[in-house]
């Protein structure tokens, strides 16, 4: 697989944030790629730097207190934090968009969906007001959005929660962008309207066939929707591969430990990630080996000396782990 | 419901608001105004010419039946004679026009600079433009709105200063000639406007900038500038209308009273000034009457604006 050239290509990403507490480092040394036509899953427990490195792939960290401490996020050839702001714009929402978890705030309360959706496609594609109207409807009936031009006069208050992100997805996509991130898209809504606009969000991006990094907390979500896999803790990638590998073959202590009770997960449609023992290290006061350590059952007296590097696992199985003794 | 129908119907509901603070007004003027029986009857009158004296002036009647009559004038706008003679009614037609003339530029310009202001000082915030346009902020807020009309009185008009416009007075003969006289009190009023509101709306911008709607705005490739002047400007504009409708009754009462009677100009501050000094009861019954109608007139339109701006009040 993995015939498409890679659309993103994020090497030793590093974020700090400027808190009371001194430095924090939310994502730290992070590297991937993303083809053309994958969909990534990127999973591990709150707080481990999931939607940091998703709005990096914008730039769209607040600058201060973070800051862009070293690394680099090539999209489509271009470094993302390279580039002067100005360029910004630009790129945001027709390279690269993003989806966030929370409908009911995230659209601005005093303009209809179709200004904000006509806002997007001018900004982008440079549609004269009318086209752009005509392509917001288009683009909401394309999302399953009955009598879409009516929904256009709508306000984001007359809407439901599902129908809100349904409105999210039609304006990510569009001006067909390279990359979608999608941040926990449908942690907000209920169960049911979960599973409907889960099941939209696939259609479409197989429909326009672009590259998603999709943030969840659902472990059968990623089984369900995602090419591969990227396991996060405390801001590093400890394990990435296909999630047919990845859920047959757990490599890391920290991906088994989630996916042990993966069967129990996906009957009982828990909101968050099955918990593991333990306690995530104070992100001010990191160990100085690895940061799972304290959780590892297969720890050894090395673990605590070094940090295991990611490293691929050979023997052409094409995954990815952090790990001195790995399953 | 359409718009139109909507301002009938919170018209129609501020009626018993008017009555109510007309009602108020009234009884504070019948039990705390000025008695006119001693003014009218000069030393030592008599028991009988007291008595006549009050039911001429219908201080002997009972309560509702003056309000009655009062509300009466309110109605017909017609609130007797000045002591000078003039009718009220005739007195405020001269007056009010000029006030308005006087006050409005400043007033719209005050609000609108400060505003302008706190959009670039939170779009450059934490860099020199921010800090001199709230340094800029800070002393019109500490200087006395009295200090400065002399100050700027002083700066523009006399002649060995800059000397470009009138120290004082008031002329409405052409354009120019009023755009000369309002100068030096509308500098005055927008200094100490921009001082006051910059700040305040800062402060709602800032805030406005940290909303969610905000990071989708820029993360769909919005420019900077536009999501200052658009989606977060239109959001501030339900406190800012707040804050710009409840300041109409201070300004049109106390501003004006106090630039009027500095400034020597002929409008209803400094009618209603003399009036205090004179205790001519019928134009401060008429201003007073008036202010209140203001009042309520302000948290009307104010309801009907929030109505066009904010999308979530409902016309139910
Ligand atoms: N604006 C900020 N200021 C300071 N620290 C921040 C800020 N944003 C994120 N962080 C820190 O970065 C770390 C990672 O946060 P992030 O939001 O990426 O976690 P997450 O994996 O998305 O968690 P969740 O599953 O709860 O959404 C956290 O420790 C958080 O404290
Ligand atoms: S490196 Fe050691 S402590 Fe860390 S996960 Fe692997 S076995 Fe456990
Ligand atoms: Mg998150």
């Amino acid at each position: 697989m993995a015939a498409a050239p890679p659309v993103l290509r994020v090497r030793n990403l590093t974020v700090e944030f400027a808190t009371d507490a001194g430095i924090v480092r939310a994502v730290d040394d992070v590297s991937f790629d993303v083809a053309g036509d994958e969909t990534v899953a990127l999973v591990g427990e709150s707080g481990c730097g999931k939607t940091v490195t998703g709005l990096s792939l914008l730039r769209l960290v607040p600058e201060p207190p973070g800051r862009y401490a070293g690394g680099s996020i090539e999209l489509a050839g271009r470094d993302l934090l390279a580039l002067p702001g100005e360029a910004l714009p630009a790129i945001r929402g027709r390279d690269v968009a993003m989806i966030f978890q929370e409908p009911m705030t995230a659209l601005n309360p005093v303009f209809t969906i179709g200004t904000q959706m006509a806002d997007v496609l001018r900004q982008h594609r440079g549609l004269s007001r009318s086209k752009a109207r005509a392509e917001a409807a288009a683009m909401l009936a394309a999302v399953n959005i009955p009598d879409p031009d009516r929904r256009l006069d709508d306000y984001p208050h007359q809407l439901s929660g599902g129908m809100r992100q349904r409105v999210m997805i039609a304006m990510a996509l569009s001006c067909r962008p390279r990359l979608l991130v999608a941040d926990e898209p449908t942690t907000a809504l209920d169960v049911t309207t979960q599973a409907q606009v889960l099941a939209e969000f696939r259609r479409l991006q197989q429909e326009f066939r672009t590259a998603v990094i999709l943030v969840t907390h659902d472990l059968g979500v990623v089984a369900e929707t995602c090419t591969r896999a990227i396991v996060m803790y405390c801001g590093s990638i400890v394990e990435s591969g296909p999630t047919a590998e990845l859920f047959r073959h757990p490599r890391h202590p920290y991906t088994r430990g989630l996916l042990e009770s993966v069967p129990r997960v996906r009957a009982e449609r828990l909101p968050e990630l099955p918990v593991i023992p333990g306690r995530v290290p104070d992100p001010g006061r990191l160990p100085a080996g690895c940061r799972f350590a304290d959780r590892c059952s297969r720890v050894q007296s090395r673990c605590r000396d070094a940090r295991p590097p990611l490293q691929p696992v050979g023997a052409g199985v094409p995954v990815s782990v952090a790990c001195f003794n790995p399953w | 419901m359409p718009i139109a129908q909507y301002a009938l119907r919170k018209l129609l509901a501020g009626i018993p608001l008017v009555i109510g603070v007309t009602l108020v007004s009234f009884a504070l003027m019948v039990y705390f105004g000025p008695d006119r029986t001693y003014e009218l009857l000069g030393k030592n009158p008599t028991e009988e010419q007291i008595a006549e004296v009050r039911s001429q002036l219908g201080y002997d009647r009972p309560f509702a039946e003056r309000y009655a009559g009062f509300l009466r004038e309110v109605v017909t706008f017609d609130f007797g004679y000045a002591a000078t003679g003039e009718p009220v009614a005739t007195l405020l037609a001269r007056t009010v026009p000029v006030s308005l003339l006087l006050i409005l530029p400043g007033f719209v310009l005050g609000h609108l600079v400060s505003l302008g202001l706190a959009l670039l000082a939170a779009y450059w915030r934490g860099r020199v433009a921010d800090r001199l346009i709230m340094a800029l902020a800070t002393v019109g807020m500490s200087v006395s709105f009295v200090i400065v009309m002399i100050g700027f009185q002083i700066v523009f008009g006399s002649s060995d200063w800059l000397g470009w416009f009138p120290v004082r007075g008031w002329s409405t003969d052409s354009v120019g000639e009023y755009l000369r006289y309002i100068a030096v009190p509308t500098l005055a009023t927008m200094f100490v406007a921009i001082g006051y509101d910059t700040r305040f709306y800062r402060a709602l911008v800032a805030e406005e900038m940290t909303r969610d709607h905000v990071r989708t705005a820029r993360a769909y490739g919005i420019p900077e500038a536009r999501i200052f002047t658009r989606n977060i400007l239109k959001n501030c504009l339900i406190p800012v209308i707040t804050r710009v409708m409840f300041s109409i009754p201070s300004v049109a009462v106390g501003g004006s009273l106090l630039i009027e009677s500095y400034f020597g100009i002929p409008g209803v501050g400094r009618a209603t000034y003399e009036a205090i000094i004179t205790g001519d009861q019928p134009v401060l019954k008429a201003v007073v009457t008036l202010t209140a109608i203001l009042f309520v007139l302000v948290v009307i339109l104010n309801d009907i604006l929030y109505r066009v701006v904010d999308p979530r009040v409902s016309l139910e």
